[in-house]
């Protein structure tokens, strides 16, 4: 199955820099439609108001983390089916087992690469 | 032994002297006898007591003397005005300067992206050009690495003073928290896991993360 490049893509770190690493990569995997948060707060509010075939967000931000981002997507009727991978620089066993209890679709450690981005969005779609 | 009976005897006496008049009044005079009395066959118990007690003030004296001298020793002043300041700003100055570094390359590599390669020599212009902007921007790390020198060599200084200090006195760590703002941090932090980045080789790779996924 062929993953659709034209669905929108919310990508949310509160980090400018890595939202424009993480459009650009994407942009080279052929998804252009891509939206930015830079919290959870705000990312909630922009899952409310359009439908995103992907979240890919970071762990650590404020005032909302990406971990109570996923748990209130995954609670929410309405959006708890959106695909979302974690892209964060928390590397420990805990926070991987707790991001998968919560129902992340996947999880990716910074630094990585485009590769690595590739293969984790195929993952989610089953490619 | 003796000096007290005849203290005793003598107090005796000037209780028995002690009259009163008309009125049931004592006079003045004879209870500051007895008074005086009184006060001289203690002077051998407050001796005693004073001696002590003057060696335990003495040393409780060169006790907080040593401290001040210590704590002057900790130069809290200058570490506050001068110091941590200065590496404040140098960590700012850090950011900053990665943070302009990131963007100038990325929008380098922005340009290479968007550039039409139709037209060979131009194409070939542009990436150079570049290429040299990117040389160019990676000049930074010489200059953070400076900065991040200065900073560390700040909390090796903040740490051989404090770390001397808490060996002089023997001072172990309170219980708790600092205040209730970092309690409330430090609670945030363990309720949604917010670690950051581990050092090298204490957090787990990629491959880890995927094992921990693909089991059941």
């Amino acid at each position: 199955m062929a993953i659709d490049t034209a669905m929108p893509i919310l990508v949310v770190d509160d980090y400018k820099t890595m939202i424009r690493i993480i459009r650009n990569l994407l942009k080279q995997l052929g998804f252009n439609d891509v939206d930015e948060a830079t919290d959870g707060t705000e990312a909630l509010q922009k899952l409310r108001a359009k439908q995103y075939g992907l979240v890919i967000s970071d762990w650590n931000m404020e005032p909302m983390t990406g971990y109570e981002l996923l748990k209130q997507v995954r609670g929410d009727d309405k959006l708890c089916g959106t695909p979302f991978i974690m892209i964060t620089a928390e590397s420990k066993t805990e926070n991987v087992i707790a991001a998968k209890k919560a129902g992340v679709n996947n999880y990716i450690v910074k630094p990585f690469n485009a590769a690595t981005l590739k293969t984790k969005i195929d993952a989610v779609f089953g490619v | 032994m003796g000096k007290e009976t005849s203290r005793a005897d003598e107090i005796t006496r000037v209780m028995k002297e002690i009259g009163t008049d008309a009125n049931g009044d004592v006079a003045i005079n004879e209870i500051l006898s007895l008074a005086q009395i009184m006060s001289r066959s203690m002077d051998s118990v407050y001796r005693a007591v004073e001696n002590s007690i003057q060696r335990e003030f003495r040393e409780i004296g060169s006790y907080i003397e040593n401290m001040k001298s210590d704590i002057a020793g900790l130069q809290a002043n200058d570490l506050k005005q001068t110091h941590l300041p200065t590496a404040g700003l140098e960590l700012d100055a850090v950011v900053e300067a990665t943070e302009e570094a990131t963007n100038t390359i990325m929008e380098c590599a922005e340009a290479i992206m968007c550039a039409d390669a139709e037209d060979h020599d131009a194409y070939k212009a542009l990436v150079d050009e570049q290429i040299m902007k990117i040389f160019e921007a990676c000049s930074f790390q010489d200059i953070t690495g400076q900065r991040i020198t200065k900073v560390v060599e700040t909390l090796g200084m903040v740490d051989q003073r404090v770390s001397r200090f808490a060996e002089r006195f023997k001072i172990d760590d309170a219980e708790g928290h600092f205040d209730e703002e970092e309690a409330a941090r430090e609670a945030r932090k363990k309720d949604l896991l917010l670690e950051g980045p581990q050092a090298k080789g204490d957090g787990i790779n990629q491959d880890e993360v995927d094992d921990l996924f693909s089991a059941a």
